[in-house]
Order: C-alpha cells, then structure tokens, then sequence
C-alpha cells in the first residue's frame, strides 16, 4: 500500500476506543483487588477437606487479581 | 570472428552510452535563477528553471547536481512553479569520474517542440556552513562561512543564470568574488551586494555545464562570510522510543536527545557573571543557548523531562487541549525547556524527554482487515537544527502479528525486533527505523499497521493471574505437609 493510500485510510477509519474506559480504571483496579484480597483471607480459612473449594476460590482471585493488577499498573502511569 | 563483432558492438555501445545519458540538446534553459537563503545548520536553496523544450515530446527533465553539493543536501524536492503537488524526481546512479550526478524529474504533461515550463527546485543542505573564527570568546559575534560553486550546473545550454546569497541579517562581513568569468558577462558588475543579498550574476550562454570539463575549466568556489544571529544546533543522536499500550489506551514517547552547539567553540573560560549580564540585558550571544521551544502534540500529559544527574525542573509547559484523529491539530502545546546549563559554542548536552498522548488520537481500527494503524511522527523538531542520526522504535503491544511499515521518507534500515519491559511474556514486536540528517522539512508521519486478536489482549492478566495461582497452589501444599520433627 503506497503512503498516500494509507494516509487517507488512517484518516477516515474509526479510531481506536478501549475495551474499558481509561477514566474507570483506578475504579476497577480497587474493587477487584480488594475482592482478590478477600478471597485470599477466605482462602487461608478453608479446612483441608474441600479441595475442590479451595481450588475453585484460587482460580477466581487469581482471575480477578490478573485483571486488578493491570488495571492497578495502567492507572499509576505505567501503561502496559 | 563473431567474438569479436559482438565486442566490436559493445564497445561502440558503451561509447555511445554516456552521451545518451546526458540528455542531449533536448531542453534549453531560458532562465536559472538559484536563491540560496543562509541558515545556521541547514541552509535552503531553490533554483527555478525556466525551461523550453527543443524536441517534440519530452517527459523527463534532468537536473545536474555538483558532487560536493549532492552529499550536502539531505531533502529535495521538485514542482512546478505556483502548483503544490510535488512531482516524481528519482536520483540517476553516477559514476566516480562524473563531476555530478543528475535527478530525472518526470514533468507534469508531456511538452511539446518550443513548450515552455517553469520547474522549482527546492533542496535543503546540512553542515554546509562552517563557523569561521573557529574559536570565539563568549562577547563575540558569531561569524559562519558558506561555500558553493559559482556556476549551476546542467546538461543543456543555459541561457542566462544568476544566483542570489541571502542571509538573515545585512551584516554580510565579506563575499568572495569570481575570477575569469569575463567570457559570460556581458554588461554590469559581476557580483553585487544590496542588504542582505548577494547577488552573482547575471551569466549568460552557458554551455552544457554537467561535465568533467566545464567543471574543471571554469566553475569555481564562491564564499560568503555573514553573521548570524540563531544558535547552530545539532541533535548528534536521537533514540526515539514510542510505545503502545491498548489497556491504559495510551502513546508513550520518549527521546533521547544528545543535543550539540555546533557554532564556533568557546574561547577562553566560561563566566557566569558575562552570561548573567548578557541575559538581564537580554543581549544574549547567538553562540550561547540557554532555552529551546518545543512544539509537542496536543493532549499531551505527563510530560517528563530528565538528564543523567535526574530531573531538570526548569521548563514550562502550556498544554493546548486535545483534537480527534481527523482533524489537524491548529495548536500544539508548548514545552519552554532550558537545559541544565546555558550551552556555548562544542559544548554537549543529553537529556531524556517523554510525553504520553492518548492512543485515541493516534490509532484507527479498519474493521475491513482486522488491523490497527498507527500514525507518530518522526521527530520533535528542534527548531533550527539538524539531526545526524536517528533510530525511531515503534512498539506495539504484545501478541501483535501482522505488521506492516511506511515510512514518508526513505530510512535508512528497517528492523523488527522483540522488546521486552513490564508484565510480559512474549516479548512485544518493535519496529526500529534508522535516519540521518533529518531537518525541519523531514516531517511526516510513519504509518505501522498490525492486528492484535482479542485473546493478545488477555494474555496479560492471564499471565499475573498464573503467577496468583501460583502463589495460592503454594499455600495449598503448604497446608498439607507435615513438617513436624516428632510424630504425634
């Protein structure tokens, strides 16, 4: 594609829009940190019996953690 | 016998050859006239040729270019006079023997026998000007020199040409004056001065002047001597670093700036009390640069300025507000920076400046093929300098394939590499171009298309969310192992 096709193009397509607006993100980076935080308490009272429950209260803070933790890095001003 | 009919065939070819290349009597310039405007690191020189063609059917129009003006000049551009379209113009290969090298401009329309055309010619030289007292005390004027060849050169025969030296201020100190040229003056002064232009000319019926012969037997250097008022810049490195990020919607970009004060060196010791003096009153020396302005883009926020020792405080920053990807900026903001220490003449100074814009105003979404396009420009011109080398990284988020380039100048070299910085798996693919010699007119933007599938985008907090599970797979197993000495 040659430079002024491209120009043009760029210049009438729809531009970028995030999946998750950039002002909700400290927001967001709060809520689900803080629930990651709970889970991990919930976690550490669980009896050795359940480990199906132990597992499953893992797999969700570890989820919720990912997702915090990003959102944590993009609102303190490193934009990964 | 056939042998040697072929080598016989061949000789007279390549005998033939270079005359062919030279574009015979096929235009004749009725008029060349060159303005050079004399700058500090760059200098601008258009040349308007009126042109008449001598043969029916012309397309191609060469223009002549002397060696040492050639590797000289880092932009070039050719149009036709009163239009803004720029046309085609390719640099034909030349040979070490040739005393020039010449440019085809392919012309608008095809002329016909006696068709007449008025082409501009507009290029920009770097370095081309060399501070003349090589030393100068910091109260001293600054004084530069600037040489060139009398004569425009060009394979047809001109009929009248004159070249017109202009500096910015009427201090002109001295101006050299050519010798011999009497056989192409007719009437008048063979150089005049009047303000700020010099004026050589004007020559009249020069012959094909784009070879060995006429170079030797007549063109000579011309010098003018000026004082000019501007600091001379160089950016001796420039490492440009533009990363992308789709979560934080955001365009980072970081210079590394290696910045040099190419006007004469200083003199003598450096004394704050002249400089202290010189700024109150605001007679500031030209060789002596305190504070540069900086055009940044719109929206800009976080803008972060620091050299090796840490921050440097001591700039402003007027932010002008943001405007959609369409529609061009009519502000830009304002970064009044001054370096941590005035720079007088060979002195260097490195610095880092960042600045963050959002990505909205940058990158488009063509739904049609599933990519992004990216648009950043190329530098952040600093005014009134040149840069001598530049590697502009673009980095694009990481699990992005598919990635295409343009740049709207020829670079250099062109790579693709992994970067690898915060939260990352992979690594993210970087496109690195090089320059060199970038001045005020090397603008532009540089076009880099990928596609980025949305699970790229989870494999972020997918990996933080492996390290968490890590970590609470760990506490699983520590619940579970007895680690007491005695058995109960």
């Amino acid at each position: 594609m040659d430079y002024a096709t491209i120009q043009t193009l760029h210049n009438s397509l729809p531009s970028f829009s995030p999946y998750v607006p950039t002002s909700l993100l400290p927001f967001i980076a709060l809520i689900l940190l803080s629930s990651t935080f709970a889970l991990a308490f919930y976690f550490s009272t669980l009896p050795k019996t359940a480990p199906i429950r132990e597992l499953g209260v893992a797999l969700l803070a570890s989820v919720l953690g990912g997702f915090g933790v990003v959102a944590l890095f993009c609102s303190v001003g490193v934009y990964v | 016998m056939l042998q040697s009919w072929r080598t016989l065939c061949l000789l007279v070819a390549g005998a033939l050859l270079p005359s062919l290349s030279l574009a015979g009597p096929s235009f004749e310039n009725t008029a060349v006239v060159r303005t050079i405007e004399l700058g500090g690191s760059v200098v601008h020189v258009s040349t308007t040729y009126a042109i008449k063609a001598l043969e029916a059917g012309q397309t191609v129009y060469h223009i002549a270019l002397a060696k040492d003006e050639k590797e000289k000049t880092s932009w070039m551009e050719a149009k036709v006079k009163g239009q803004a379209n720029p046309l085609v113009v390719t640099v034909l290969d030349e040979d070490d023997a040739a005393a020039s090298s010449l440019i085809a401009v392919n012309l608008p329309r095809q002329l016909s026998a006696n068709g007449t055309l008025n082409l501009v010619f507009e290029s920009v030289q770097t370095h081309a000007t060399r501070p003349h007292p090589e030393r100068a005390a910091q109260t001293d004027p600054q004084l530069l020199n600037y040489e060139t060849g009398l004569f425009v050169l060009s394979p047809y025969n001109t009929l009248v040409q004159r070249t017109k030296v202009k500096s910015l201020s009427p201090d002109v100190i001295s101006y050299s004056t050519p010798q011999d040229v009497d056989e192409f003056v007719r009437d008048g002064a063979v150089v005049t001065k009047s303000g700020a232009t010099v004026t050589y000319g004007p020559y009249h019926n020069i012959h094909p002047s784009a070879d060995v012969e006429f170079v030797s037997n007549h063109q000579q250097t011309i010098s003018v001597h000026y004082n000019f008022d501007y600091p001379v810049l160089e950016v001796k490195n420039l490492e440009r670093s533009i990363e992308i990020s789709h979560w934080g919607a955001n365009l980072n970009v970081e210079d590394k700036i290696h910045l040099y004060n190419a006007g004469p060196a200083l003199k003598g010791q450096f004394s704050r009390l002249e400089y202290q003096s010189q700024n109150f009153f605001g007679r500031l020396s030209p060789h002596t640069l305190n504070r540069l302005i900086l055009q940044l883009p719109p929206g800009v926020t976080n803008v972060y300025y620091y050299d090796l020792n840490g921050n440097v405080s001591t700039s402003n920053l007027r932010v002008a507000p943001s405007v959609p990807k369409n529609s061009k900026a009519t502000q830009n903001s304002i970064l009044d920076m001054r370096p941590r220490y005035p720079l007088l003449g060979g002195w260097n100074y490195s610095f880092t400046l960042g600045f963050d814009t959002p990505l909205q105003d940058s990158v488009s979404w063509d739904a049609a093929n599933g990519k992004y396009i990216v648009a950043v420009p190329v530098t952040t011109h600093i005014p009134g300098s040149v840069v001598d080398e530049a590697i502009v990284k673009i980095i694009m988020p990481e699990g992005a394939s598919n990635i295409e380039f343009i740049s709207p100048f020829p670079a250099l070299s062109s790579s693709v590499s992994t970067h690898i910085t915060y939260l990352d798996t992979i690594g993210r693919p970087a496109v690195a171009l090089t320059y060199k010699k970038l001045t005020g007119k090397h603008t532009g933007m540089i076009y880099v298309s990928y596609s980025l599938p949305f699970f790229a985008h989870l494999r972020k907090p997918l990996a933080v969310g492996t390290m968490f599970f890590g970590l609470f797979m760990l506490g699983f197993t520590a619940k579970r192992v007895d680690l007491r000495l005695h058995r109960r």
